[in-house]
This record gives C-alpha cells, sequence and structure tokens, in this order.
C-alpha cells in the first residue's frame, strides 16, 4: 500500500512537472537572467507544489495561476539573494530586453512575466505538430517553405498548421488580462 | 485573391514566412480589403505577444529526477517522524507547513483533475491519473540486465521496466530495481530509448542501493518502434556529449 501511495505522489508530481516545468524554466529564465538560475527556480518551485498544495484552493483560480504565483515568489526570493550573480542582457535579445528594461526593478520584471506566462502557457497548449511550426517560424525564422523541407511536412500542411496554431494562440490570448486582478 | 484564399496566408504572411510572390499577391489584396486589414492587425497582436514568450527550450532532463529524489527522501524523513511524535492535531495547530502525508497526497492528487477541467482535458486526465493507482497490467515488460563492465557490483540484482501506453500516446515506464548501486556522487542515471544510432531520453533518476527502487519515467509516442533499453550513468556537471557508461540494458520482446 505504501509503495502504491509513493507512486501515486510521483505520478502526480511527475504529470505536473510534465505538463509545466517549460513554462516555469522558460519564463524563470526570462525573469532571472541565469540559466543557472532558473533550474534552481524549477526545483524549488515543483518542491514548494508538492509542499503547499494545501493552499491551492480551486475556487480562487486556476492551477496554472495559482502555479504562476509560486513561481513569482520563489523567483523574487532567489533574485533578491542572488541579484549580485545576474548577467547583463545580451545585445539583440529582445526577449530579455523587453524583460529587463533598465527603469525597473526586480517586482516590476516579476509582474511583467505574466504576460510571459501566458504565451508560454498558449503554447504549451498547442499540439506537438502546431508548436513546432510556431516555434521554427517564430523562433527558428524559417519560411514556410524551410519549414516543409525541414519536417518532411507537405507545404500547404504547414501553412494549415500556422494558421491554425495563430488562431489558437489568438483565442486562448483573448488580449485582455481579466485574470490580472487574481494573481495580485 | 479573393478574402478565403488570403485569410489562411495571413499567419505566414505576419511572421514574413512567404514566398516573394505570394507576399506581393497579399499585399495587393490587403491594399483594397478592409476586413482582411482588421483580420491582419489582430494577427500581429499575437506576433507581438509572442515577443514576450520565454525562449523554447526544456529545463534539463536531470532535474525532474532530482525533484522526485528530493519529494522522496522529505517523504521518508516525514515518516519517520511521524512515527515517533505524539499523533497530529490538525485543528489545533491549523494548516502550518507541516501537513501530515496522507492531507498531501489527498491535496496533490486534487489538482491534477481540478487544473485538467479548466484545460478542458478533464477526461483524460483523470484517466491517466486513475491509470496510475490502478497499476494497470503492463503491455511489455523488459527484463534489464547488468551491461558486462557492471556485472561483477550487482550481486543480486534484478531488474525490470514495464511499459504502459498512456492516452495521449505517450508511454509510461516504470522501472523496479532491485540493489542497483546508488549512482557515483554528482552523478546520475538515465534512461534511454534506443534504434542503432539514434536514442531518446525516457527522463533521468537515482537509486536508493540496497533494496528496491521503483521509478515512474514516461517517454513520446516516438519511441515505440525504439526496442533497445538502456541505463546510462551521467555526470550532473558534464557540458560534454552523452555518457557511454552503461549501466543496465534490456531488449523489447
Amino acid at each position: 500500500m505504501t509503495n502504491l501511495i509513493d507512486a501515486g505522489i510521483e505520478a502526480a508530481l511527475s504529470k505536473l512537472y510534465d505538463r509545466y516545468s517549460r513554462t516555469v524554466f522558460g519564463v524563470g529564465s526570462n525573469i532571472l537572467g541565469d540559466r543557472s538560475l532558473a533550474e534552481e527556480l524549477v526545483q524549488e518551485v515543483f518542491l514548494k507544489v508538492w509542499r503547499s498544495s494545501h493552499t491551492f484552493d480551486p475556487s480562487r483560480g486556476s492551477f496554472s495561476t495559482w502555479l504562476y504565483r509560486v513561481t513569482r515568489s520563489v523567483a523574487l526570493d532567489l533574485y533578491r539573494k542572488r541579484a549580485h550573480r545576474l548577467r547583463p542582457v545580451p545585445d539583440g535579445d529582445s526577449h530579455m530586453a523587453i524583460i529587463r528594461d533598465s527603469s525597473a526593478g526586480p517586482q516590476e520584471i516579476v509582474d511583467q512575466s505574466w504576460l510571459s506566462w501566458r504565451v508560454s502557457r498558449a503554447l504549451e497548449m498547442l499540439d506537438a505538430r502546431h508548436r513546432e511550426v510556431i516555434e521554427l517560424a517564430y523562433f527558428g525564422g524559417l519560411s514556410q517553405r524551410e519549414i516543409s523541407e525541414r519536417t518532411g511536412v507537405p507545404l500547404g500542411t504547414v501553412k494549415t498548421r500556422t494558421a491554425s496554431a495563430y488562431k489558437s494562440l489568438r483565442k486562448e490570448l483573448a488580449f485582455r488580462d481579466t485574470s490580472r486582478k487574481v494573481i495580485q | 485573391m479573393k478574402c478565403v484564399q488570403v485569410h489562411p496566408k495571413l499567419a505566414a504572411f505576419v511572421l514574413g514566412g512567404l514566398e516573394p510572390g505570394e507576399t506581393s499577391k497579399v499585399q495587393r489584396h490587403l491594399a483594397s480589403c478592409s476586413g482582411c486589414r482588421r483580420e491582419l492587425e489582430e494577427l500581429r497582436k499575437v506576433n507581438r505577444a509572442l515577443e514576450l514568450a520565454p525562449p523554447p527550450a526544456p529545463p534539463p532532463a536531470y532535474l525532474k529526477g532530482e525533484i522526485l529524489s528530493r519529494v522522496r527522501a522529505e517523504e521518508a524523513s516525514l515518516s519517520s517522524r511521524e512515527e515517533s511524535e505524539e499523533p497530529y492535531h490538525l485543528e489545533e495547530r491549523g494548516r502550518s507547513a507541516r501537513v501530515p502525508r496522507f492531507s498531501r497526497f489527498k491535496e496533490l492528487r486534487i489538482i491534477l483533475p481540478t487544473m485538467a477541467a479548466a484545460a478542458v482535458v478533464a477526461i483524460v486526465a483523470l484517466g491517466v491519473f486513475i491509470g496510475f493507482l490502478r497499476e494497470e497490467a503492463p503491455v511489455a515488460t523488459i527484463r534489464l540486465v547488468p551491461s558486462p563492465q557492471e556485472a561483477t557490483g550487482l550481486k543480486g540484482y534484478w531488474g525490470v521496466a514495464e511499459i504502459r501506453p498512456q492516452p495521449a500516446g505517450n508511454q509510461q515506464v516504470e522501472l523496479k530495481l532491485n540493489n542497483f548501486d546508488e549512482p557515483k556522487p554528482n552523478s546520475y542515471y538515465e534512461l534511454w530509448f534506443v534504434s542503432g544510432e539514434k536514442r531518446i531520453s525516457a527522463g533521468s533518476f537515482t537509486s536508493v542501493g540496497k533494496g528496491e527502487t521503483r521509478v515512474l519515467l514516461n517517454v513520446p509516442p516516438e519511441a515505440r518502434n525504439y526496442r533497445t533499453l538502456l541505463v546510462t550513468e551521467e555526470q550532473a556537471d558534464s557540458a560534454t556529449a552523452l555518457s557511454q557508461e552503461v549501466a543496465l540494458k534490456g531488449e523489447m520482446p
């Protein structure tokens, strides 16, 4: 029985990790600007999820929103403790440049990450085939034809997937931040 | 070009991914069509939002195993403390950070179906989770044997990998290893599905050494035709190529 329960705990945490670790890691990298700190953040966030799961109240918001709050809290702690270890923003890194505006303090930087979180979650909710075309097109800078050649997927299908992915992202993001009051 | 032909191309147009000839045709249409221009503006908002997306990089594979190991260690520590203490009165002490392990278990279980409902995948997620608890019969059981280099150091060893399909096409792999040595300091084990020169990682883990180690890992559907399983020992701080140090090996029946 104990083995079964232990397996259940691990399975639940494992499932949560599979679903959210890329977002926690990605948003953490944006906030902290340091890959090793972001790795530390991922560890601390999921351990905190495990230790503090009783504080999650589904009537107050979604699990994703709760997890963002946990991530934000841990990121702020790490930011304050290790501020001296932050690296400068690399030239031309638009992601970092937006988040790490020189006028923004740690709180502001972290607050701006809510949209980053939502975009990341919207991308993660795409199925793998649609996410792939967006990653190759947007982050990889490939044309539709180049994506077709790279993946072996017919050009028409690449175009359809791109259009469909944008439609899903548009719907998911909805361009109104109704959840902001929940996370304050 | 008509609107019905332009609409499916607008996302690629916004991304700058159309061929030059196609781009010109779309631009000509946009110049005379306010409806498509409005649609274009909506898609540009998606593009602007994507500027805030974190780079699409997953965390390193070993992290998951490390987190689960720490949870296991905390669980063990909590269990031993609970056995040596008076019964814990939750009502008297309030909801402090110290929560009985069975309560934690229940709460963690609640999270999955709740968030899944929000994500409109409740049935699938619940099915997956219940599936974990039910311990369904595996579709394949692979015997893992020590590779020649390690054979002498693993007396009394046995190990199997049980594979169970998951609703999303993933495969869950449960490793049951007996008397499998702990990894060396600053190292961890990694399970691979191998086909020829290609390999897919199923994740990383550690071992308790003496006694039974049970680990749950997952591999994507693409690993279905990878018939060889390898457990390698990897260095946590290594930035070099993957380790060739195979500790265990198994072949699909």
